[in-house]
């Protein structure tokens, strides 16, 4: 019972990480029907820009204060991933805007493994794993003999805030209506005046934010980051996105869960334990598609962005 | 394009200028001093350049480029001015290449320009040579390539495909061997090569101008039978050449494993337009199959089939997994495809890496897989002699691999022209349109992935007995990556653009060696670049070409390439027969 507890905190942990990226994954597929390979890989440079800040520009004196440094190291991933994500949409995408399927997606996949590629050239000692700050309170709350990370629950918390903030500013604001228009049908958008490129940018900026700041508290979290973390948690990110129903918002986060608690409950109950986990995973992912592809939400909830 | 900047006597004064310049460029020396791993090669360090007229390498190779650039361009030939502008290419390229590479090595500028009172303005020269020469061009808009008569007496076109094939088995040899084996005793290797690839392209570019090639394949079309007999022979004749040493046979013979493949892959994604990112696991099953059959001693099963045998085996093992992997098709479709199929790459990785069974080694991998024997119990991987002349040890392999690639591309022929490849292409271009025409979607969809399925299987049988080792690193998702990306690259569902694409992404990591750690990079890089700028590929497909080049559906304007050709389809074209 015990274990089965502590491996559910784990999978929610997880789940906490994937569910923040998976939210990105949602957006640009609900408004430009790409799966975006490179928002993995937006995730972790963001993980590697705040960790950049944190060596090289916060003080000497005030690394060790964590009200400091936490704030300034997920502005610094969110700013760091934004600004990617907007000069990849830029340069890579939108010119692809009008051309089959096949090209954005293969685009995708090229500028998943040159940012890959950038990152272990280029970050001094990124070849290996690299140990990242503890930038939040050590140690566990204890819940009887399950133990809970405080940055665990650190990841769960932003997760459900900025999904509900998320949730609320597509549902009410203007720009998010915008969303919710182009996702709908871009040509009658545009007729009501919408922008659309300039929605498809802002719906880039804002996965991208919230990669950025899962990435920094994933790196919080585990402490160590490697260049591989990006694709492994895109693609369950995907996954995510995908059992929740592409679009949906509240499904993202939920198919992040869930994802976490099948990987982790997978590695300790399925045969081939660990070194399966992985498997598990992907099972779900291909049963989701071929039994029911629109996800867990993707019919009741018609409004996608 | 279409830009008419310059008067068309200043445009011949340029080209002019810029020819004599890259045959000037030619006999400058190229780097001052002496870099750190050894002088340029060529003789084209100042200390060496002891004779200007002797050229040699890469600098011969601008001097005949340049040549034939003041030739064309004083003298009317057709289409002039798209042959200047492929030959400009050309020589910005071998400028490019060597300037950068000097600077580079040489930590500056200076090694370039000029440095310690010594000037060797080589890269540089022929960096504006291409400039002029390019330039030149923009005149007045490119002409229509013209088009060669291809009624001639059979005897002569003949003639004329033997000559083209005879010099395409010389360009495919040179361009193996250009630059030499890299290592530490041949360090420039790479921009050498690179440097010839610039010569080559640039030729290739102005005879594409002049009609030549489209006339050649036009020819080939016609006398299909001969050309293909003429083409095996040349492909049997290769290591006859100077590329007959081991580590080329070997090269060649890895080339064709992934080209094999390649035209497997081509089938699924080429023709029935399915997306498929695990790809690589058929070649895996067929080779972890072929291992555990071979009567390799790690392999749990001890058995030792017959060679014809196992290919069967693992063609039909890697067959059914083909179909298992296609069955989610029959309800998912486009991108979520390519994901299905991404994940059942990483389940097979994963189970491989795990050592599922005890029959994949897992990270020991299983090595020690015999080579295989001719029928007088000759191993594969022994030298032989044939007709008098000695051959390097591996050569069996690539005659194998040569045979294979020439059925599968036999199979992938057929299959195209066939019914069902028909079927693939209504489903390609417009799944409901077909199903609506009676086609039978779902068992044409899983047919693809079964057919693709089992030419990898097929390779990977033969790919266990080349390498002796196989293990789950070969196996991974940026290799399925890296056959998409030939697939591509090449062109999409063009059997010469597949062995080529693959030929292009597996010879430039093995000649480039001194750039392993760019090597992902570029080809990150690379990819968003083709779907940018020639998202049909380097050889298109002619229904494809008139697909991706033209315009879509929606009347937006897909790709405005370049314009080495013009690439809008021709109705009015007629075969002359």
């Amino acid at each position: 019972m015990t274990t089965l507890l502590q491996q559910l905190v784990y999978g929610l942990i997880l789940g906490g990480t994937v569910g923040l990226i998976a939210l990105g994954y949602t957006m640009v597929y609900g408004i430009v029907q790409l799966i975006n390979f490179a928002h993995g890989e937006i995730f972790m440079v963001g993980a590697f820009g705040a960790l950049a800040t944190f060596t090289w520009v916060i003080p000497e004196g005030v690394k060790g204060t964590w009200y400091i440094t936490l704030p300034l190291m997920v502005i610094a991933g969110a700013v760091v991933s934004m600004v990617l994500a907007l000069i990849i949409e830029r340069l890579a995408y939108k010119p692809l805007r009008n051309a089959p399927r096949l090209a954005p997606l293969i685009t995708a996949l090229g500028v998943s493994v040159a940012l890959k590629e950038a990152v272990r050239l280029w970050y001094p000692g990124a070849t290996a794993p690299l140990p990242f700050p503890k930038a939040f309170l050590a140690g566990n709350i204890d819940i009887g003999p399950v133990v809970f990370p405080k940055t665990g629950l650190l990841l769960i918390v932003v997760t459900i805030v900025l999904t509900t903030l998320l949730q609320i500013y597509i549902n009410k604001s203007r720009m998010g209506r915008a969303m919710r228009a182009t996702a709908q049908d871009p040509d009658v958008a545009r007729l009501m005046g919408i922008n659309p490129d300039r929605t498809i940018v802002l719906t880039f900026a804002i996965g991208a934010v919230l990669a950025g700041v899962a990435g920094v508290l994933y790196g919080i979290h585990l402490t160590n980051i490697s260049i591989d973390i990006g694709f492994q948690n895109g693609i369950f990110a995907f996954t995510a996105a995908v059992l929740g129903g592409i679009g949906s918002i509240r499904g993202a986060v939920i198919g992040g869960f869930i994802i976490g608690l099948v990987k982790t409950i997978a590695g300790q109950y399925l045969p081939g334990g660990t070194q399966y986990d992985y498997v598990w995973i992907f099972v779900v992912l291909i049963a989701v598609l071929v039994f029911r592809p629109q996800g867990l939400f993707g019919e009741t909830e018609r409004v996608r962005a | 394009m279409t830009k008419t900047f310059l008067s068309p006597p200043i445009a011949r004064i340029l080209g002019i200028a810029g020819a004599v310049l890259a045959i000037v460029a030619a006999m400058l020396p190229w780097t001052t001093f002496v870099l750190n791993k050894g002088a340029w090669p060529d003789k084209a360090t100042l200390q060496f350049f002891d004779a200007p007229f002797a050229l040699t390498g890469f600098r011969w190779e601008l001097f005949l480029v340049g040549i034939v650039a003041l030739v064309c361009s004083v003298v009317k030939v057709p289409a002039q001015r798209r042959v200047l502008r492929g030959l400009g290419f050309g020589v910005a390229a071998i400028g490019l290449v060597n300037f950068l590479f000097i600077t580079a090595e040489g930590g500056g500028l200076g090694a370039v320009t000029a440095a310690d009172g010594a000037s060797a303005f080589g890269s540089v020269a022929a960096l504006v040579a291409g400039g002029l020469l390019i330039l030149g061009t923009f005149g007045q808009p490119l002409e229509e390539i013209p088009r060669w008569k291809t009624n001639l007496p059979t005897p002569v076109e003949y003639l004329g495909l033997l000559v083209s094939f005879a010099v395409l088995l010389y360009v495919v040899s040179l361009t193996l061997t250009a630059g030499g084996q890299g290592g530490a005793a041949n360090p420039y290797s790479g921009p050498m090569f690179l440097s010839f690839l610039g010569f080559g392209g640039g030729l290739m570019a102005a005879a594409a101008g002049l009609g030549i090639l489209r006339w050649i394949s036009k020819l080939s079309e016609k006398h299909r039978a001969f050309s293909i007999i003429v083409l095996l022979l040349c492909a049997f004749l290769l290591p006859f050449t100077n590329a007959g040493t081991e580590y080329w046979m070997t090269v060649a013979a890895n080339i064709g494993v992934y080209a094999a493949t390649a035209i497997g892959l081509n089938i699924v994604v080429g023709l029935a337009g399915l997306l498929d990112l695990g790809y690589v696991a058929f070649l895996g099953i067929g080779a972890f199959v072929a291992a555990n059959l071979s009567g390799a001693a790690a392999s749990s099963l001890g058995i030792h089939l017959p060679f014809y045998l196992v290919v069967i085996i693992s063609a039909a093992i890697a067959g059914i997994f083909g179909a298992v992997v296609g069955s989610p098709t029959l309800r998912v479709r486009g991108d979520y495809l390519a994901i299905v199929t991404l994940a059942f790459g990483e389940i097979f990785q994963i189970a491989a890496r795990n050592n599922i069974g005890g029959l994949t080694g897992g990270s020991n991998s299983i090595p020690n897989i015999p080579p295989l024997q001719w029928f007088d119990g000759t191993a594969y991987n022994e030298s032989i002699t044939l007709f008098g002349t000695p051959l390097p040890s591996g050569v069996l392999y690539y005659f194998l691999i040569v045979v294979l690639i020439a059925a599968v591309m036999a199979v992938f022929a057929n299959l195209k022209n066939s019914r069902m490849g028909r079927a693939w292409i209504a489903i390609r271009e417009d799944e409901d349109a077909a199903r609506a025409m009676g086609i039978k979607t779902g068992k044409a969809k899983i047919l693809a992935f079964l057919c693709g399925a089992v030419l990898a299987g097929i390779a990977g049988a033969v790919f266990a007995h080349k390498t002796s080792t196989v293990g789950y690193e070969s196996f991974l998702f940026m290799e399925s990556v890296t056959l998409l990306a030939a697939v591509i690259l090449g062109g999409m569902g063009s059997i010469p653009g597949a062995v080529l694409g693959a030929s292009l992404l597996f010879v430039l990591p093995e000649k480039l060696r001194a750039f392993s750690d760019y090597r992902l990079l570029i080809f990150g890089l690379a990819l968003i670049l083709i779907m940018r700028f020639r998202p049909q590929g380097l050889i298109p497909d002619r229904h494809r070409r008139a697909e991706l080049a033209g315009e879509d559906a929606e009347g937006h304007t897909l790709a405005e390439t370049p314009g080495d050709e013009p690439e809008q389809p021709r109705p009015q074209e007629v075969p002359a027969r």
